[in-house]
């Protein structure tokens, strides 16, 4: 009995090994058979939108898309296992922050020499090619692209007496404190600085605003002085002497932030532009018609400067490796990034759809695109804010550890544990330790 | 019965495995295979990682580096500053822990009405999972519309709404709150078990004697509970030392660095600077002196039961 058993399952065992190894090898053979299709990896936004426009992609060239999509807060991590995995990718979305750390690896490659590519380089603001460019090579084409904006609250401005909205971050001051002693708001100034991913945006918004930079033209650490230490210095006042943004700022992030201007509570608010668009927008938000878009204040001897960032289309060695899989991904890279049928549909959609800021600027004289920012923005502002967008200049192989100290240094600084200084200091040391390492 | 059939076999095949004895491993493999591939293998192998300046972004530099990324790990001064707020994260979490599951569990061995549907409610924080847990201290907590700062206003115990997670005088503790309120459960189940272990007639004898209610619980329960005691502590001192939910869902290691704990920097070495070797180091020194520590502990109170 019990040898009976035992045959019956060594040939049960030797029946399934045999089931598995069948199958495997048919499903190889039916994999090699069909056509190997561009393989595309995004993260997690405007989904719908995207397989819309990969299907006419699919129905006007007669290639095929194999689209996969990661959520945006592990879509890093997720990518950089697949390229060291060797999972086959050839076109993926890329932000700007990642841009030197993947093309030092090799993950991406330049797209110089794809001329369906650069050709729209013209018609994009500058920021956005210097964005996408690393070391003097260009990696990509235009996905999405957007700045930091100065939000007020037209509403709030008229209830204290406001005519205007400040122009310089003393008047910003000023007028917060003005608006905080008629009760209309405790903190009337919004700066979120939550350790999050958004957090290099904000610190970089109000440094460039100061007139000044975190790292030099040579790559070098000029964040403890200037309009760096301008900025910190100023945001360490606004929150210990002036009492006018809330020490919460530390564990608010972007869409925290986004919630409470939309509930009324601030009068003013560093929040990326296209979130202006649910600002208004009356089923998401209590200041719906009063959120406007100023230029960033500048400091004392700063400018209208504010960040831009990019996402872009990126890449792979894989796909260039042949040069038909690298002509089909073009195909793909221009029929998103660039125009799809005569005109920047999918630029378009996005807009339409997410409210996604572009990079595009002949877009900002098109009438359905117009049309469609007045229902809720300044267009003209919106363009000449835009232009006047820096890239992020701390953007390196060794960016994201940078990152982690610089934000800890400046929430240290916020909440009075150090110095503006010595956080400043801290984080410059930190880069150079990095730096040195290469 | 299978002894005996089993022996004649054995010796029949001069000590070689017997044929139920093969049967068992066959059976076993799969199993062992499984554990070894999932469990014992991952172990061994990020020992091998730990060896190596393995860090994903740099994929075509991967030296041998021996001991250098144990030393690195040692010589930090911020890993020093994160292992001391592990120690007071622990040592508060683990000695509320304590203190309120033999309070409750105290309660909870005496007969009165409702005392069953107390220890099923008791039970309730035992039954949500970690990240649930952590979410819904995030809501509580929130400086603007968190439940704390409703409650305490509506008392009049604060006149404006407080920052709580964003203080980092406070952070510690309030995420050791969040922690003890999900661990005492298991801490009263393991007392409770103690307690009903006490036999009658020590407490009867005690009585006999002219001790009084506090002089019976010092001694005759609390010495009977050691051995409950030392798995409670050593259990609750092995979750609070490795536990990283809680840190990661409220504060991300901050305000500042106020909540870096050794748990949180093991996190942002590997998974964010993908810095698998000097993680892997950080993870071993963690284990290690979990390890160590959980010894000393059963040592020291073993050598009091």
């Amino acid at each position: 009995m019990s040898k009976s058993s035992a045959l019956s399952r060594r040939s049960f065992l030797k029946t399934s090994a045999s089931g598995l190894v069948a199958a495997s090898t048919v499903g190889r053979a039916g994999a090699a058979l069909a056509a190997d299709p561009i393989h595309f990896a995004t993260w997690s936004a405007a989904v719908d939108t995207v397989k819309s426009h990969i299907a006419g992609f699919e129905a006007k060239t007669g290639l095929k898309v194999d689209y996969s999509n990661t959520p945006w807060a592990q879509f890093r991590e997720t990518m950089i296992t697949k390229f060291v995995g060797g999972a086959p990718i050839d076109t993926l979305w890329v932000s700007d922050s990642w841009l030197p750390e993947w093309a030092e690896a090799g993950w991406i490659k330049p797209v110089d020499q794809y001329k369906a590519l650069t050709a729209y380089n013209d018609d994009v603001d500058k920021f956005c090619v210097d964005s996408m460019s690393y070391q003097g090579k260009q990696y990509g084409i235009t996905y999405y692209t957007d700045f930091m904006g100065f939000i007020y609250n037209e509403d709030m401005l008229k209830k204290a007496g406001l005519s205007a909205p400040p122009t310089t971050w003393a008047e910003v001051i000023d007028q917060a404190k003005t608006i905080k002693s008629k009760g209309l708001a405790e903190y009337p100034l919004l700066v979120p600085m939550a350790q999050e991913t958004w957090l290099i945006e904000f610190i970089s918004a109000l440094v460039f605003s100061h007139g000044g930079r975190l790292v030099d033209d040579k790559g070098n650490a000029v964040m403890q002085e200037g309009g760096a230490a301008q900025a910190l210095n100023l945001l360490v006042d606004a929150v210990q002497k002036h009492k006018v943004v809330s020490p919460s700022c530390v564990e608010t992030g972007e869409l925290a932030a986004l919630k409470s201007f939309s509930a009324g509570q601030h009068a003013f608010g560093l929040i990326p532009k296209y979130r202006l668009r649910t600002l208004n927008d009356p089923k998401q938000s209590q200041v719906a018609g009063h959120a406007k878009i100023a230029l960033m204040p500048k400091g004392e001897k700063g400018s209208h400067a504010t960040v831009g960032w990019m996402r872009f289309y990126g890449m792979t060695p894989r796909a260039q490796a042949d040069a038909t899989r690298a002509a089909n991904t073009v195909k793909l890279m221009e029929w998103f990034g660039g125009k799809a049928d005569g005109e920047y549909r999918f630029q378009k959609l996005l807009f339409k759809d997410v409210g996604a800021g572009f990079g595009v600027k002949s877009l900002f004289k098109d009438p359905e695109m117009r049309a469609a920012y007045a229902a809720y923005g300044d267009v003209d502002l919106i363009g000449k804010q835009q232009g006047l967008a820096l890239k992020k200049d701390v953007v390196t192989p060794w960016f994201g550890e940078w990152n982690d100290v610089n934000g800890s240094a400046w929430q240290q600084a916020i909440l009075g544990k150090v110095t503006p200084d010595q956080a400043l200091k801290n984080s410059a040391a930190k880069w150079t330790s990095l730096k040195k390492q290469g | 019965m299978t002894a005996i059939t089993s022996l004649p076999r054995r010796a029949a095949r001069f000590g070689g495995p017997t044929y139920d004895e093969r049967n068992a491993l066959v059976l076993i493999a799969p199993l062992a295979t499984v554990l070894f591939a999932v469990a014992v293998f991952p172990i061994l192998y990020s020992f091998y990682i730990s060896l190596y300046g393995l860090k994903l972004t740099r994929p075509h530099r991967v030296p041998f580096v021996g001991l250098e990324n144990y030393v690195t790990v040692l010589t930090d001064p911020q890993f020093w500053e994160a292992v001391g707020r592990t120690a007071a994260f622990s040592v508060m979490s683990v000695a509320a822990v304590a203190v309120i599951a033999l309070l409750a569990a105290l309660l909870l061995n005496e007969e009165f009405p409702g005392r069953r549907v107390l220890s099923a409610v008791l039970l309730v924080p035992w039954a949500i999972p970690y990240v649930a847990n952590a979410l819904m201290w995030k809501w509580i907590y929130d400086s603007n519309y968190g439940a704390l700062n409703g409650l305490l206003y509506q008392l009049d115990f604060i006149n404006s709404y407080m920052v709580w997670l964003g203080d980092a005088d406070k952070t510690l503790a309030l995420i050791a709150n969040a922690f003890v309120w999900k661990e005492v459960p298991l801490a009263v189940i393991l007392l409770l078990v103690g307690l009903k272990t006490i036999p009658a007639d020590l407490y009867a004898a005690a009585k006999v004697d002219g001790a009084n209610a506090l002089q019976r619980f010092l001694h005759v329960t609390l010495p009977a509970l050691k051995s409950s005691f030392a798995l409670v502590i050593v259990y609750e001192t092995m979750m609070a030392i490795r536990h990283f939910d809680l840190f990661f869902i409220l504060t991300e290691g901050g305000p500042g660095d106020a909540s870096h704990v050794v748990a949180w920097r093991i996190y942002v070495e590997t998974f964010r600077n993908l810095n698998f070797g000097l993680g892997a180091a950080m993870s071993y020194i963690l284990a290690l002196a979990t390890l160590a520590l959980a010894y000393a502990v059963i040592r020291a109170l073993a050598q009091r039961i």
